[in-house]
């Protein structure tokens, strides 16, 4: 049997239902990783030179000034429900990736009564 | 701030927290394997993540963040978001294929992946390097801590410090010490939180969660003291602070001893589990780390001490200062010496034995001695481990004006630049080849080596790429060189490209 040219992997052109859904998740979860960090940063500096920027890094929440609470707080915490958010959803896609396979081979099991 | 004398309490203190860990690793060797390591069965996801953390911390996290704050403010945010963010990126674009190679170590994966002997060579080689740079920042932070303990000057201290960590290497090895990682982190979270604790509660602040009371800290310093050290991007620019930011991020996805957590784990979902709890026990240090700083700063202010901002080894010693000025116990300035030393000791040793490990593994047997047995590269390892711990010496040894943190980020620098663009692009691009791979990681080195290499001389290359932070720029240059080079060259063997279709992502056309 001649070998057939392999399917090439390219996080820019899944192939297949399966490797579709779990890049579209990470492009979702790399998104809010990035705005997160360049947003948050970039709103702070911008703000840095202004009234509405003095403002903020006077004003304390959680007993922090806010830039601070926001990067060196809120940044980790949201790093930490981006991991939670992707494995819960990449484990409801193994369930569903197993049952899948297992109502296949039932299907295709000549054996079997149905 | 440094004493003249042997402090002996916490010395005790020190040598009973290695003893007790030491004492645990022995009792524990017999289940290591089915309870606490990747190196055998399942760990629960709590005790892969407490592993995770464990291996993390080092003297860059027990001490040289704190010191980062104290010298530099908010621009040290950059730090904690930097070695949190990047574990974003490990678990959604490696942690899980990473397994399906099957492979140990980093040069291993790329051999492999790469069908290439000479990339495997040249990952090898960065890997060594690697962990002599991270070994150099270990180094210093156990010299500091152990000229603090016997108050002596830092040249001896560094000596004194490298002889120790290769006895306690030598010695738990000998013995067959196992390393109990879930131990180790909760002793030294421990080490780390009471003191804050302790500190805020003799300030009056909020001494429940030290991790937000240290707030009003900031305030005192503002008010009393005119302090504004603490405004963001008051003394560095956007862009200095996003490059140390990602480029942190990307040595994090990089790091060897940081990918092999994932090579050998019992199942993928715990895996991917046991990598959140790491994440969330490595927040709970870096939440905390700030407020070291700030109440160093504080403590000095009141006390009248100048603020030497030409001095890194002062800054690196921000938490045992606040801990001092602060009037605490010396049981407690003790267990918080203790628990630096522990971490530092703990990383440095594993850096060692990696390094060491992929020495006798990856190289020895290929360029040395090709007909290498198993016995002559154990004593290849042996032999090359004191090698390594005397050239890191030798490195800890030059005056720097390089923080802890700032070395342990040229190392990250340089895993961004080769090692994170070899693994992004070996797992999610089926065209990358060897040749691809081989330049790219040369050109990482180059990029890493430059601005160290050239300085100040050419400005807009020492502003576009930092020594500590190359990577943010260096990472996507090297991607582009990669994927340039292995579409300029032929294409990996079907083999490898069905491989990687069909174990590593299960994808099917449509």
């Amino acid at each position: 049997m001649p070998k057939s040219e392999p399917v090439d992997v390219n996080f820019f052109k899944p192939r297949g239902g399966s490797m579709k859904r779990e890049i579209r998740l990470i492009v979702l979860v790399l998104a809010g990783w990035l705005l997160a960090v360049a947003g948050s940063q970039g709103f702070v500096y911008l703000l840095a030179s202004t009234r509405l920027g003095a403002f903020l890094s006077a004003y304390t929440f959680f007993n922090l000034p806010m830039p601070f609470w926001l990067t060196g707080h809120f940044l980790p915490f949201w790093f930490i429900i981006l991991c939670v958010l992707f494995n819960v959803w990449m484990d409801r896609h193994a369930r569903q990736n197993l049952d899948g396979s297992l109502r296949f081979r039932a299907r295709n099991d000549p054996g079997r009564e149905t | 701030m440094f004493a003249s004398t042997v402090q002996l309490l916490p010395l005790a203190i020190v040598a009973g927290l290695l003893a007790l860990l030491a004492i645990s690793g022995l009792r524990s060797r017999g289940r290591q394997a089915t309870e606490y390591g990747f190196a055998g069965g399942y760990v629960g996801r709590v005790g892969i993540g407490a592993a995770i953390a464990s291996n993390w911390m080092s003297a860059a996290s027990f001490l040289g963040l704190a010191g980062m704050f104290y010298l530099k403010g908010y621009f040290a945010m950059a730090f904690v978001v930097g070695w949190t963010g990047g574990y974003v990126l490990l678990l959604v674009l490696m942690a899980t294929q990473i397994r399906r190679f099957g492979k140990y170590t980093a040069p291993d994966f790329v051999a492999f992946r790469y069908e290439s002997e000479a990339a495997r060579t040249v990952a090898a080689v960065i890997a060594i390097l690697i962990t002599v740079i991270y070994s150099v920042a270990q180094f210093r932070g156990i010299a500091l801590l152990v000229s603090w303990l016997f108050g002596i000057a830092y040249i001896p201290a560094v000596i004194i410090g490298a002889a120790l960590v290769v006895g306690f290497v030598i010695v738990s090895g000998t013995l067959g010490v196992a390393r109990n990682q879930k131990l180790q982190y909760f002793t030294l979270i421990i080490a780390f939180i009471l003191p804050l604790m302790l500190l805020t509660r003799k300030l009056g602040y909020f001494w429940l969660l030290p991790q937000i009371g240290y707030g009003s800290a900031i305030t005192d310093l503002q008010q009393q003291f005119g302090f504004a050290w603490a405004q963001p991007f008051a003394g560095d620019s956007l862009f200095a602070w996003m490059a140390v930011c990602f480029s942190l991020m990307f040595g994090t996805a990089g790091l060897p001893h940081v990918l092999s957590r994932f090579y050998m784990v019992p199942g993928i979902r715990d895996a991917r589990w046991g990598l959140v709890w790491g994440l969330f026990f490595i927040a709970l240090i870096y939440w905390s780390a700030p407020a070291y700083g700030v109440l160093a700063r504080l403590f000095e202010a009141r006390a009248g001490i100048p603020f030497d901002l030409a001095n890194p080894a002062m800054a690196d010693m921000a938490v045992l200062s606040a801990a001092q000025h602060g009037g605490l116990p010396m049981w407690v300035t003790g267990l918080l010496a203790a628990g630096g030393i522990s971490a530092a000791f703990y990383t440095v040793a594993s850096l060692l034995l990696t390094g060491a490990a992929s020495f006798s593994y990856d190289l020895y047997p290929r360029l040395i001695r090709p007909n290498a047995t198993e016995t002559d590269k154990v004593y290849a390892a042996k032999g090359f481990f004191p090698l390594l711990a005397l050239v890191s010496l030798a490195l800890a040894l030059q005056p720097t004006t390089m923080m802890i943190a700032e070395i342990a980020a040229l190392a990250f620098a340089l895993a961004g630049n080769t090692i994170f663009p070899a693994f992004l692009l070996g797992i999610w691009w089926g065209r990358a080849n060897a040749a691809g791979v081989i330049s790219g990681m040369l050109a990482g080195v180059l990029i890493t080596a430059l601005p160290l290499l050239l300085g100040n001389s050419v400005p807009l290359l020492a502003k576009l790429l930092p020594v500590t932070s190359s990577a943010f720029l260096g990472a996507p240059l090297v991607v582009a060189i990669m994927i340039t080079v292995s579409l300029l060259t032929a294409p990996p063997s079907i083999e490898i490209r069905t491989f990687l279709s069909r174990n590593v992502h299960e994808c099917q056309e449509d």
